[in-house]
């Protein structure tokens, strides 16, 4: 799945730099405009997930490799999974009241 | 996990008066039967009565200057892999390093994180014992062939770039992953070996070597880091081999 | 006569840098810091959906000098992740084990990912100045 995420991410992270190096100074009005866009906010959707799930999987592998004692290493990465989670969700949240608030 | 014993700084033994090329070598030593840390010697070696190759400097130190000097050699010629070590801070044979390939002064170490019985020699015990993992042996479930078990010449080429592997370890020492979970993680060399059965014709266990091979510590601890493809004196690919084994275990579940 | 343990040989200490070892120990401290701003980028959209004022403060700080020194880290972090990243896809599929390739694409990697962070900074700046 860490590679499925990265290959979904290419395009995405692309997309996403992209368009924020071009607006990322712009004006608040335009910024929103921009994100309101159902393409925009699809796409911004699916790299929060792809992103988050990617970095998940990213920082268990970290721990596993130094991480050696049981104690440590089941809490961290169980940490590490549900923090990934929380933060997508507050990202899509975000998005979504943006999309579809007034 | 024990740290490395505080290495000091040891003696200097100067070279014999009237020579004229002289190359200074800084050589790990440990002794394992005094209480003392381990310790860098410092030989200053005449290379106008010394051969061209790091080997040749130790056996001539170990001759003339300092015969507690201990390492393993054999063939020097680079096909039996005892004298791997760590030389400029990459793993290469002794026997096949030029001196004139080498910095100054050249700095001389065992192989990396692994236990030192002494000076030189590495106990390579564990490193055995994973290639006894692997079960390099001829698997197979059909009965014995009246002669040879048959191999077509393109099925014999799969096998080049494994049988030449000696075994002396300088990549799987070089990894940074089998540094840190060398306990588990079967390493470069010996995974290099599995795919060697793994991609042998005549070998019917390739599902069960699979099985064996497919856990996150014993082959997923690799992340393609590469320094084993780097460092290898024989010019194999570990790197390439285990490649090879993660595809293999992502196509047979499709 | 002594009975101590044996001694682990050196390995970090000793064991010399290589485009192998430095570009894979990068990917993974690129990884942790893309990892480490990723809330920034979760504040920035709840910055935006909270609305103007507090999106503007966010603003102000990303553009302090802190704040872009740490904007720019993380662009050039996201590129070299983003150029090992593909480099290590190819590796997947089997491609690019060649030593010579190895290091060939270990280099298109280092300049490629200098480049996409000064163009990108270099676009940004001279789009809004």
């Amino acid at each position: 799945m860490q590679r499925v995420t990265a290959v979904a991410l290419v395009p995405l992270t692309l997309w996403l730099a992209v368009s924020l190096f071009a607006r990322a100074r712009g004006e608040y009005g335009a910024f929103i405009l921009w994100l309101r866009a159902p393409f925009t906010t699809i796409l911004m959707v699916l790299l929060l997930i792809a992103l988050f799930y990617h970095m998940a999987l990213g920082l268990q592998v970290v721990v596993e490799d130094y991480v050696h004692t049981e104690r440590m290493r089941i809490p961290a990465v169980v940490v590490i999974h549900l923090g990934c989670f929380a933060l997508a969700v507050a990202g899509i949240v975000a998005t979504l009241r943006i999309a579809f608030g007034g | 996990m024990a740290p490395t014993s505080q290495i000091e700084r040891g003696k200097t033994w100067p070279a014999p008066d009237g020579a004229i090329r002289v190359k200074k070598f800084e050589v790990y030593r440990y002794d394992p039967d005094s209480d003392k840390n381990p310790r860098i010697d410092t030989y200053e070696v005449d290379l106008d009565s010394c051969g061209p190759m790091v080997l040749d400097a130790l056996i001539k130190i170990k001759n003339e200057i300092d015969a507690t000097l201990t390492f393993r050699r054999s063939c020097r010629e680079g096909v039996c892999g005892s004298c791997s070590m760590n030389i400029d801070g990459t793993n290469w044979l002794a026997c096949t390093r030029f001196i004139s390939n080498t910095a100054e002064p050249a700095t001389i170490y065992p192989l990396n994180h692994l236990r030192v019985v002494k000076d030189l020699v590495p106990d390579l015990t564990h490193l055995y014992e994973q290639y006894a993992q692997i079960e390099p042996w001829l698997k197979t479930t059909t009965p014995v062939p009246e002669r040879e078990r048959l191999q077509s010449p393109e099925d014999r080429e799969k096998l080049d770039g494994h049988y030449e592997c000696i075994l002396c370890f300088c990549c799987t020492a070089g990894c940074p992953s089998h540094w840190w979970n060398g306990n588990r993680f079967l390493g470069p060399a010996v995974l290099l070996q599995a795919n060697r059965w793994l991609a042998d014709s005549r070998d019917e266990a390739t599902g069960e070597r699979l099985d064996n091979l497919e856990d996150p510590f014993r082959l997923y601890r690799c992340h393609t880091i590469l320094n084993c493809t780097r460092t290898c004196p024989k010019g194999l690919n570990p790197g390439k081999a285990i490649a090879s084994i993660k595809k293999m275990i992502i196509e047979r579940k499709s | 006569m002594a009975n101590r343990e044996r001694p682990l040989s050196p390995d970090l200490q000793i064991y010399r840098p290589q485009l192998t070892s430095v570009l894979s120990i990068t990917h993974r401290l690129t990884g942790v810091a893309l990892s480490i701003g990723s809330p920034v980028l979760v504040c920035w959209l709840i910055a935006a959906a909270a609305g103007p004022s507090v999106y503007a403060t966010l603003h102000g700080f990303l553009g302090s000098r802190l704040g872009l020194a740490l904007l720019f880290g993380w662009t050039y972090a996201l590129c070299f992740h983003l150029c090992n990243g593909i480099r290590h896809l190819f590796w997947d599929a089997g491609y690019g084990f060649e030593l010579r390739t190895i290091y060939a694409s270990g280099w298109t990697v280092v300049a490629a990912s200098a480049m996409l962070t000064l163009a990108a900074w270099i676009i940004s700046f001279s789009l809004h100045g």
